[in-house]
């Protein structure tokens, strides 16, 4: 496993992302990133709070998919509380991950734990888009009656384990030797 | 490797087999750190739309008793998470946090977000009959929010900022 990251890492070295990252680190977004020494801690803290807000959201209307929480109102409802701040907290992600990108750009854009932390969560967007239009297009359509079936239960737990998956990958982009 | 003889308590937790067992591990600190996030962005979620509740700005045609029983079992799994593997990231490096501020003024914050959750729970929340379905909540249930949100907050900028500063203070 090991020296497979190793070898993707590598082999990232040799492409254009090198050139790329390096150009990167003249910009002057990239200066200012780094000329601030709280800059990057920051983007950081925004970074996890933004997490916090779409997983914690995912958490809940996973957990009403399956019965277990906010049986109070109808699945639908709780897809309409939940759903926007996953799309929000992902664009904070997104903004705060640029960011971080932007100021130690060969840190992480030549670094195969990085590009492995990219494919999952272009994954995740994917089976959100269909796991929302189960929990409010259907759930919509289905009225009161409406019980979530086995594979959108299945699909909330699947996105719940690809995000803590996307959690330990961010984590290890800061440990893998580049 | 050998380790200088530990001259206080802090030291001695540091060079224990377990302190010296995960600051030698090449995959120990990140793994438990990883699970650190993990814990600590369920925590700070759950806390953040219970919040939001209380302060009135999400959420507010759930009732409080049901918005807390649905969320904090999870805020406390997670929680327990988060201290298990706090206390082993600590342990690795006990004397280095000790006289580290941010990680002072973190242990002090979670403090007092305790101590802000304790007097919610057992001052505020006895009259919670009387509003558990308003969309608007008493002064002291908002402001509990609030100053959950905001201990929460600096606790997590603290725990970043511990990362970015190892080393820098003796």
């Amino acid at each position: 496993m090991l020296d497979l990251l190793f070898n993707i890492t590598d082999w990232l070295r040799t492409t254009f992302l090198l050139d790329f990252a390096f150009w990167i680190t003249e910009t002057p977004l990239s200066l200012f990133m780094v000329e601030n020494f709280w800059n990057v801690p920051l983007a950081q803290v925004v970074h996890i709070v933004s997490i916090a807000a779409a997983f914690a959201s995912l958490l809940m209307l996973t957990l009403r998919v399956h019965g277990k929480a906010g049986m109070s109102l109808p699945v639908s409802d709780v897809a309409s509380r939940y759903m926007p701040w996953i799309w929000w907290g992902l664009l904070g992600i997104v903004i705060s991950g640029l960011l971080m990108i932007t100021a130690e750009p060969i840190r992480n854009m030549v670094n195969s734990v990085f590009w492995i932390k990219m494919g999952i969560l272009v994954v995740t967007v994917l089976i959100t888009l269909g796991f929302q239009r189960s929990v409010r297009g259907k759930a919509l359509a289905g009225g009161a009656a409406y019980v979530p079936s086995g594979s959108t239960k299945a699909t909330g737990l699947l996105l719940v384990v690809l995000w803590l998956l996307i959690m330990l990958a961010g984590r290890w982009i800061a440990y893998v030797p580049v | 490797m050998m380790y200088p003889e530990p001259t206080n308590i802090w030291e001695s937790i540091e060079y224990s087999s377990l302190g010296i067992g995960i600051a030698e591990s090449l995959w120990a600190f990140p793994m438990i750190e990883s699970l650190h996030v993990m814990a600590l962005v369920t925590v700070f979620g759950t806390v953040l739309i219970m919040d939001l509740r209380l302060i009135g700005l999400a959420s507010t045609n759930v009732p409080v008793s049901t918005m807390s029983s649905d969320t904090l079992k999870w805020t406390w799994i997670g929680f327990v998470i988060a201290a298990i593997t706090g206390t082993l990231l600590f342990i690795s490096k006990a004397s280095t946090y000790m006289v580290n501020p941010y990680f002072l003024t973190k242990m002090g914050l979670m403090a007092a977000a305790g101590l802000n959750m304790l007097i919610f729970h057992f001052l505020t929340y006895k009259s919670v009959a009387d509003w558990d379905s308003s969309a608007a909540l008493p002064k002291g249930a908002k402001m509990a929010g609030i100053l959950s949100i905001v201990f929460w907050l600096i606790i997590v900028f603290c725990g970043r900022a511990i990362g970015f500063t190892l080393g820098i203070y003796y």
